[in-house]
């Protein structure tokens, strides 16, 4: 119970106002209500297919895909293609730390990484058409094509300024066959849990690790947690078996 | 439902309709952590909403004019770009909020100073980038998107 309205803070602060206000000025009360109410409306008619735009990008768009053209000679190319992905992803900006990070590492170049991240924050398709809905759509579209503009510019300049070595690089070793999950950019969606409930909980909105003893038969399950993890915060390294590496790099080539 | 809705819907639920004859395991699976999502911000949205209802009643129009929208724009758009820097709402529940009070006739330029800010510069996240990406990334992706979000804001202004 307590939990529910930490949560909540903020809607209980409001419920409490309209509360005093309810015992002390009746039709002023009425009167917020029924202001609410025009935009409790729209909010109900977009919500319900904001919700579906998210899951649709999240599932078709291919995003491995797309990271692969992120080097340093990318160029004007490089942008756009951080552009869409940023904009395609789910989550909030600190959602899109950890994923940019991994591509920082695979070699993606650092102005396509502050298009990545500022897409990630300000461009959602799925917002933009939020904000359609409420602003304007002629708001919403020089809005974008200025923010587009900005955040190109901002990747320019700050990969003149900004050198790879400033950026923290140290690898995270874990031991092998060993399991855990990165607290902070969890955003309990609880994708791990479905995939693998032998080894993944849901705990005060966050996953935790319940099982350290990974098992052969449950490998492929947790490796696919992983990859599906939308912050990209489980870390899963696994015990190393030659042969069936080797055996799983051969079925590949044929 | 206006024309923008109504399209929105249209192409959505095509989709919706061939992502589950294509593959349903896929679709309800990325359903569900898209609810989770949406969940988690379900409390805030409906506490803007009804805040909406109590600006509209106790804020009258002319002083929102007044601050937002007179001569003082300057000086709005600064503070406005600050507080988007600092509150960390999801763009999702800004929306709302700020058509709301530039329907009061408050004028565009704060109002985009500050949903720029809001999404773009993280005062709250900063630690967790610098920890990331190192102290001059993060210092210089965040006060670049401060002043490009203010340019911005003039601009928009300006055009619109």
């Amino acid at each position: 119970m307590m939990d529910i309205i930490k949560k909540n803070r903020f809607l209980v602060a409001v419920i409490l106002i309209y509360l005093v206000l309810f015992m002390t000025n009746m039709e002023k009360a009425s009167l917020s209500v029924g202001n609410s109410f025009y935009y409790i409306k729209e909010m109900l008619m977009i919500m319900p297919v904001i919700f579906l735009l998210t899951a649709l990008i999240e599932a078709w768009v291919p995003k491995e895909m797309i990271m692969e053209y992120l080097g340093d000679e990318s160029g004007l190319k490089g942008s756009f293609i951080s552009l869409l992905l940023g904009s395609v992803s789910a989550g909030p900006i600190y959602a899109a730390f950890p994923v940019c990070k991994t591509l920082l590492k695979k070699g993606a170049s650092i102005s396509n990484i502050v298009v990545i991240l500022s897409a990630w924050a300000v461009i959602k398709i799925p917002m933009l058409a939020n904000e359609a809905k409420f602003l304007s759509p002629k708001f919403m579209a020089v809005r974008w094509i200025l923010t587009t503009i900005s955040i190109i510019i901002m990747g320019y300049i700050i990969s003149k300024l900004v050198k790879r070595e400033d950026i923290p690089m140290e690898e995270e070793r874990i031991e092998e066959g060993r399991l855990l999950i990165k607290e902070k950019y969890c955003i309990g969606c609880g994708i791990c849990r479905e995939l693998a409930p032998k080894y993944f909980k849901i705990e005060n909105q966050k996953a935790i690790v319940i099982n350290k003893d990974i098992e052969e038969q449950w490998e492929e399950k947790i490796r696919k947690a992983k990859e599906k993890c939308p912050a990209n915060a489980i870390v899963f390294s696994e015990a190393k078996k030659p042969g069936k590496r080797f055996n799983k790099e051969l079925t590949e080539i044929e | 439902m206006d024309i923008f809705t109504k399209s929105l819907w249209i192409i959505t639920g095509i989709w919706f309709i061939v992502s589950m004859i294509k593959d349903k395991e896929r679709t309800l699976n990325s359903m569900k952590m898209s609810k989770k999502m949406m969940g988690n911000m379900l409390g805030q949205i409906i506490g803007i909403l009804f805040l909406i209802g109590l600006i509209l009643t106790f804020i009258p129009p002319h002083v929102i004019k007044e601050y937002l929208g007179g001569s003082n724009v300057f000086i709005a758009t600064i503070v406005s770009a600050l507080i988007g820097s600092i509150t960390l709402i999801p763009a999702f529940v800004a929306f709302p909020l700020v058509g709301s009070i530039v329907d009061m006739g408050a004028s565009i330029v704060p109002a985009v100073a500050f949903l720029t800010t809001l999404t773009m510069v993280g005062f709250v996240t900063f630690n967790l980038e610098k920890q990331e990406f190192g102290k001059k990334f993060a210092f210089l992706r965040n006060s670049l998107s401060f002043l490009f979000a203010i340019l911005i804001s003039m601009v928009m202004g300006v055009i619109l």
